[in-house]
């Protein structure tokens, strides 16, 4: 009897956190719904081990749900996952399980954190964790795992875009100990001595500041489909 | 005299087919690399970004003039020696050979400018065949497939510099890389000036630059204090502009021993022809 009423409890307790976890979601999620489409001006920055690259100017293309474009004079690095993965992932309710858990301060706000657990095998995340700002509605940090990608942190901040989700800036941070340059391209004959020291630097960030955000402009399908030259 | 006999020696080297034999070489190996690049370019860049791209993206115009430049001066920087001594190395020896250095040496000229004749007819031979290089790798590739960010694979790691960035590279660069040729160049003089046939100079310059460049490969401690000297440790010096940041110190120092060298190499020419028997 002792047993039953505690597992009672613990399922109770555990619906209730789920519960609270999906109304926390669910705001963030309406919000970031309001946005049918944006353009914005990036600047990237990006500090990762063994790659040299100045920051460069881009604008940024998003159109609901998924469609995603980058354009940029010159060459910019991004995260292969963190623009639009994990508001994909959450726009489907069913694909996943959401728990409450402790609440916490990022950058002095107070933020409730959620993880998130996909349902399926199929989903290329594997766990997310969320910081939200519960009274903004809005994605403070994130920390997704994925199959092939691993772990990328994202911490957040927010401008004027606010009441849309939208971020000002984004900072990414990636694994970079798997990088591995391949030795018969990377050969440099001119070299006379090797450089003994490894990179200590498993981590590498790319700050994204985002500016003149143009918000449901109504972009065409077609501007997704053009190639880059 | 002296530049009359140049203009002379000019003539000689562009009445050799052999002169053109090397223009041409060139002109179809950089043909066949744009026509791969053309075709299968974005996987052969994919393999050296590979390992980044599991975890980022490359967005923008990767594939682009300055990069197909870059890959064909790596790949032809090698091989291009070969050209160049195909041509200079039978300079001396060439006339020795068809018994016309006897008739050169009764001409009012010193022995001395003669040879510093052919070194100059060599050099702007070597200079025509940079510059073609320089005009097929960077120009050519630059209309076929546009400009843009120059991503260089060093052995640590990759550098992505800015378009408006690059040019001046280049230009420094083909000055480095037209020193590294003339080196070549002088070398095959001078030991054409040891040789009767056409075939030893060049033979013996490419088994000398082969050789060096296995010795500046080997990672043996040995070999440590002779490497900074060789000329081939420098040859590859071009290459250096495209570091961030640029290393200008070993660039100097690269750019001081292949002058040493070519001094070095046109006094050793110089005196072995002032002493060359050539009644026999």
């Amino acid at each position: 009897m002792k047993t039953f009423l505690t597992c009672i409890l613990f399922a109770l307790q555990f619906g209730v956190l789920a519960q609270d976890a999906n109304d926390i979601l669910s705001k963030v999620i309406t919000k970031l719904n309001t946005v049918k489409d944006y353009t914005v001006s990036a600047n990237i920055k990006a500090d990762i081990p063994m790659i040299k690259i100045l920051p460069n100017n881009a604008t940024v293309y998003f159109k609901q749900k998924d469609k995603f474009k980058v354009q940029s004079k010159g060459i910019v690095i991004l995260p292969k996952q963190g623009f639009t993965e994990i508001n994909t992932f959450l726009a489907n309710k069913k694909s996943y399980m959401a728990v409450a858990g402790d609440s916490s301060k990022v950058v002095g706000v107070m933020t409730k954190q959620i993880t998130v657990i996909p349902n399926g095998e199929s989903s290329e995340i594997i766990l997310a964790k969320l910081w939200i700002d519960t009274k903004r509605s809005v994605i403070m940090k994130s920390q997704v795992t994925t199959k092939s990608n691993g772990t990328v942190t994202t911490n957040y901040t927010y401008g004027d875009k606010v009441s849309y989700g939208l971020p000002s800036q984004l900072i990414f941070e990636i694994d970079v100990k798997k990088f591995k340059l391949p030795k018969s391209v990377a050969a440099d004959i001119n070299k006379t001595t090797t450089d003994k020291s490894t990179p200590t630097k498993t981590k590498g960030t790319i700050t994204i500041t985002l500016t003149n955000y143009k918000v449901n402009t109504g972009l065409s399908d077609e501007l997704f489909k053009k190639k880059d030259k | 005299m002296l530049l009359k006999n140049t203009y002379n020696e000019f003539i000689k080297i562009l009445s050799k087919p052999r002169s053109y034999l090397g223009v041409g070489a060139l002109t179809l190996l950089i043909a066949i690399i744009i026509f791969a690049m053309k075709a299968d370019g974005k996987s052969i860049i994919s393999f050296v970004t590979a390992s980044f791209e599991q975890t980022l993206t490359f967005n923008g115009h990767v594939l682009n003039g300055n990069l197909i430049a870059f890959i064909i001066l790596q790949m032809l920087i090698v091989h291009i020696p070969l050209l160049v001594a195909l041509v200079t190395g039978d300079l001396i020896s060439g006339e020795a050979a068809m018994g016309t250095i006897r008739m050169l040496a009764s001409k009012p000229i010193s022995r001395t400018n003669i040879v510093l004749s052919k070194f100059i007819a060599g050099a702007i031979y070597t200079l025509f065949l940079t510059l073609w290089l320089g005009f097929l790798a960077l120009f050519v590739s630059r209309q076929l497939f546009g400009t843009g960010d120059l991503i260089v694979l060093n052995s640590d790691g990759l550098v992505i510099l800015q378009d408006a960035d690059i040019l001046w590279r280049y230009g420094l660069g083909f000055c480095v890389a037209y020193l590294s040729l003339l080196t070549v160049s002088t070398l095959s003089i001078a030991l054409s000036a040891f040789a009767e046939n056409s075939i030893g100079p060049i033979v013996s310059t490419m088994a000398i630059i082969i050789l060096f460049t296995i010795i500046g490969s080997l990672d043996v401690t040995v070999f440590d204090n002779i490497k900074p000297y060789l000329f081939t440790t420098h040859m590859a010096s071009w290459r250096s502009f495209f570091e961030d940041p640029v290393p200008f110190d070993d660039i100097r120092q690269s750019v001081i021993i292949l002058v040493v060298h070519n001094i070095l190499l046109v006094v050793i020419a110089v005196y072995k022809f002032n002493k060359k028997d050539i009644t026999s």
